[in-house]
């Protein structure tokens, strides 16, 4: 079996209310279907290289962690103190490595499991570790007034049950629809009234390699109560796994309380076989602010979704982007913004460069209510074409009922100037090395939007050029 | 009716000033659309062979065609079984000069205010194809014109006096299958225009048709096909008014232009049929395809577009830049009011090398209206060097219209230059309270600025054509302030 639908006995159905959820998302995926070249919202990103067929959803980590401990005598390795990651329960060791009994030493004395051998981010954070989709535990030590935990948690202690699954409307959304219908894995986090949290949280999901075919669903809910701060990272990793196939679909739901602030980053640097699609739902309250990077370079097809509800006033949105690729990849950057109460505000920018046969894709649409006056949204993309053989697709796109407003768009491309590439090498600065610079010059104004110096400086070492 | 005197319907109060109907016997085909129908319609018109051919093949095309829900655009589905698709002025005689033609339809066309005896008198300065519904009832300047071998007749007569030239270009800028309204006209299409500008002859004259919907349920399908050949010239307009109708008035059109080496084409339209009235009532139906090819090296095409009219306008006069160095402008200024819509926008394909495309769209919204600028700009591999820019600015009055922006920006070329921009914002506070503190009233202050706003458009239209479209501009937005 195979392919985007699949009977995967998942954790959690005795739960009605969660259950139904599951049960709504498998039916609106098979009334919707995957998005055509027809569909409006993907009329440039085509799905034919998605490929489905093949790829499998693996077993449920909670219910094989369930069997675990019912299965006391389980002579498992892990029992002493081991790695702690139970997913390749029964399947041979974590390695990856086949091996005869005996042959494994990864859990000798000293040895660090290499699930163990975490990706660390080069700041001060506290980092939640995913494997192909799904959590390894622990969790870091979060300080007072910040609560994580894994999303199935956050169901039957019923925290997630307010906002989890009522922020994004799958009927719009054809793969969050499928992401409802295997909720299991992602995590619920929720920062309390007027916390500030002092060190990002970062998200890792990390692919190794001889991972092939995967399907996984990754579904993150974050609460903001009232005046709360933090800031979020995803990083989306294939270490190693350079020639993997596999299909991630994200789905973040969002919810920032009246003056709470969140600051959400994102690295989407998976391999150039798999597949990313990501979406972000954020629903925003009165004077909240919502401020958005993300960075894609990586994946075939790779698409960041961030949609926006401001629906309270003062409430404001920075959403930006970037994106740099080469080979045959197709990365989108989708945004929405829903200007639905007065006085809010949003701004976008986005940045490109596309090399090789790749294909560039931006939609955003600002969209004002009618009794949405006196609010503010502005929009800019550029992008950058390195050959002749890529392409560019932009839909910049106004939806305004209001006419008390103040709204533009911009979108331009184009290659490198000539001019400046001349006045560099007659100052010996040799072709290629000129061209590097005014590619990462050309990003940097993007990458500028990013507030935390840190983050910045690390997205910074991903953003650069592809060589031709 | 009084022949005389033909009464102006005014149910609404409202300010169309060419709400009348002329009482002529139409000469109509039985409601509904079938094979019959065709071979009746091109039966009655005389047509050859090929041309039946045509339209029987667009007919079976259109049968397995849906109708375009993508616009935005919200109207009552049409039945097009429920219309007729033939009708035309009872006259047995084609008429040989103006003295010929049905006096009552002079005097409508007086009304219009573009009294033909009067044009003719005043010598050349516009030729009128003037086409009452579906047939064209008189053409002037025809003799001034032939002289110079330029042929501006009705498309019909083109069929039987030059039908090389109109087989050779018919369908070859829209063929039958580009869409479904541009397929349905393909198949039943009644008249229309045919310019013909031999090469390296400059029209001395601006071309123009007016034409009216008239007769009841009766849908206009015109047919306008124009032909510059290299080194040629010429500038053409198109204004269109309609009478107050509260049944829903299908108009679908064609307007296809052939651009060839070295050639112009300055296409001029102001269109300002019958919007329906204040809740939205009536109106005509607007569904029109029009593109241009600029086959040729350094052709060069201008659409420029006068929209206030119609309750549900679907355009996009396009520019398919084949020949090298060729260029496509686009200008368009669109009002809306009351419950108006209008989806309209431009496409400019640039395929040869150094093409280059401009693109300024002014829209205004009023009243309970929305309006849509969608447009294409579309590169080509080949197409090195392209050039386009795009400015679509957007004007709201009142809290509830619409107005929205989706251009569509495809770059397959690295060497392209393109840019796009657009705003959206009201009339400033600030500018009426300067106007009004100086004693201009609000409705002359808003109409000012409108002006003003749509200044970069107008400019481009025919003289004759500015000031009318300034006064349409000023008429369609009556009562849309305070």
């Amino acid at each position: 079996m195979g392919g985007l639908v699949q009977k995967v006995k998942l954790f959690g159905e005795y739960i009605p209310w969660f259950q139904a959820m599951r049960d709504k998302g498998a039916i609106t995926f098979d009334e919707l279907g995957l998005p055509t070249p027809k569909t409006e919202a993907w009329k440039y990103t085509k799905l034919r290289d998605l490929n489905t067929d093949d790829l499998e959803i693996e077993p449920s980590n909670f219910l094989s962690e369930m069997r675990v401990t019912a299965e006391e005598a389980c002579g498992c390795h892990h029992e002493d103190g081991g790695c702690g990651c139970h997913h390749h329960h029964g399947e041979g060791c974590c390695c990856g490595h086949h091996h005869e009994e005996g042959d494994c030493h990864c859990h000798e004395e000293g040895h660090v499991c290499e699930c163990q051998q975490k990706l660390q981010v080069p700041f001060e954070a506290y980092v939640i570790h995913f494997e192909k989709g799904k959590m390894i535990p622990p969790f870091p030590d979060f300080p007072r007034g910040v609560e994580v935990m894994n999303l199935m948690e956050a169901v039957i202690t019923e925290d997630a049950k307010e906002y989890l699954g009522k922020v994004a409307d799958i009927k719009l959304h054809p793969f969050a629809a499928l992401n409802n219908a295997y909720m299991e894995e992602g995590i619920y986090l929720c920062v309390h009234k007027n916390v500030k949290v002092d060190k990002p949280i970062v998200l890792i999901n990390h692919t190794k390699s001889g991972e092939e075919n995967i399907f996984f669903n990754i579904r993150n809910l974050i609460v903001l109560e009232q005046g709360a701060e933090t800031e979020f990272v995803e990083w989306y990793n294939y270490t190693g796994a350079v020639k993997s196939r596999y299909f991630a679909n994200v789905v973040n739901e969002i919810v920032l309380c009246k003056n709470a602030k969140l600051n959400h980053y994102k690295l989407q640097d998976e391999a150039f076989k798999a597949n990313h699609i990501a979406l972000s739902v954020v629903k925003q309250k009165a004077d909240s602010n919502y401020h958005n990077f993300c960075l894609q370079r990586g994946a075939n097809i790779g698409r960041n979704e961030v949609k926006v509800l401001l629906n309270d006033e003062n409430a404001s949105a920075e959403v930006n982007a970037a994106y740099i690729m080469s080979g045959w990849a197709t990365l989108d950057t989708t945004t929405d913004i829903l200007h639905l109460s007065p006085r809010t505000y949003s701004s976008q920018l986005v940045k490109g460069v596309v090399g090789g046969e790749a294909k560039g894709v931006f939609q955003g649409k600002i969209h004002i209510a009618q009794d949405a006056v006196q609010t503010e949204g502005n929009q800019l993309h550029r992008a950058l074409l390195l050959s002749d053989t890529a392409e560019i697709d932009v839909k910049p796109e106004l939806e305004i009922f209001a006419d008390d407003v103040k709204c533009s768009h911009g979108a331009a491309s184009g290659e490198l100037d000539e001019n400046q590439l001349f006045y560099m090498q007659s100052r010996g600065i040799g072709r290629e090395e000129a061209k590097q610079i005014l590619i990462d010059a050309y990003l940097n104004e993007a990458l500028a939007k990013v507030k935390n110096p840190e983050i910045r400086a690390w997205l910074s070492d991903y953003a650069h050029a592809p060589q031709e | 009716m009084n022949s005389q005197k033909p009464e102006i319907i005014d149910e609404s109060g409202d300010k169309y000033k060419y709400g009348f109907v002329t009482d002529i016997a139409a000469d109509s085909a039985p409601k509904g659309l079938n094979e019959n129908i065709i071979r009746f319609i091109s039966q009655k018109k005389g047509e050859p062979d090929w041309l039946l051919e045509f339209r029987l093949k667009a007919y079976e095309f259109w049968k397995n065609m849906k109708e375009p829900t993508w616009a935005k655009l919200n109207y009552d589905k049409i039945d097009y079984q429920d219309l007729s698709y033939y009708s035309a002025p009872k006259q047995k005689v084609a008429p040989k000069s103006l003295d010929e033609v049905d006096p009552e339809l002079l005097q409508t066309y007086e009304k219009l205010g573009i009294p033909l005896k009067e044009q003719e008198v005043l010598a050349g300065v516009v030729a009128v194809d003037a086409v009452f519904d579906s047939v064209s009832v008189a053409t002037t300047y025809r003799q001034k014109l032939a002289d110079q071998g330029i042929i501006f007749c009705s498309i019909s007569e083109a069929v039987k006096e030059h039908p090389d030239l109109v087989k050779q270009y018919l369908g070859s800028v829209v063929p039958y299958t580009d869409n479904f309204f541009a397929c349905l006209n393909s198949a039943v299409f009644t008249d229309g225009s045919f310019v013909y500008i031999p090469k390296g002859v400059r029209c001395p004259m601006e071309l123009s048709t007016y034409f009216r919907i008239n007769a009841k349920n009766t849908g206009q399908f015109e047919r306008t096909l124009i032909v510059a050949d290299d080194e040629s010239y010429v500038s053409y307009l198109e204004g269109c008014t309609a009478p107050q109708r509260d049944e829903n008035q299908l108009h679908a059109a064609i307007v296809e232009i052939v651009v060839n080496k070295n050639a112009e084409v300055k296409y001029s339209t102001v269109q300002n049929w019958y919007p329906g009235d204040k809740d939205g009532k009536g109106g005509v139906y607007n569904f029109v395809t029009k593109r241009a090819a600029c086959r040729g090296e350094n052709s060069k095409v201008s659409w420029t577009q006068v929209e206030t009219g119609s309750a549900v306008t679907w355009k996009y006069p396009s520019c398919v830049l084949q020949g090298d160095n060729s260029s496509g402008e686009f200008y368009s200024v669109a009002i809306t009011n009351n419950h108006q819509q209008a989806d309209t926008g431009t496409k400019m394909i640039h395929i040869g090398k150094n093409t280059s495309s401009k693109i300024i769209s002014k829209g205004i919204s009023a009243g309970f209206s929305n309006q849509t600028y969608r447009g294409l700009v579309r590169v080509a591999p080949k197409a090195d060097n392209a050039r386009n820019y795009s400015q679509c600015d957007s004007l709201l009055i009142g809290s509830h219209c619409g107005s929205h922006t989706v251009p569509y920006v495809e770059n397959r070329n690295k060497t392209a230059k393109l840019e796009h921009e657009a705003t959206t914002s009201k009339i400033s506070d600030e500018q009426l309270f300067y106007c009004e503190q100086r004693g201009i009233g609000e409705e002359e202050a808003v109409s000012l600025i409108v002006n003003g706003f749509c200044k970069e458009v107008m400019q481009h239209l025919p003289m004759e054509f500015a000031i009318e479209a300034a006064k349409l501009i000023n008429i369609s937005l009556e009562g849309s302030v305070g």
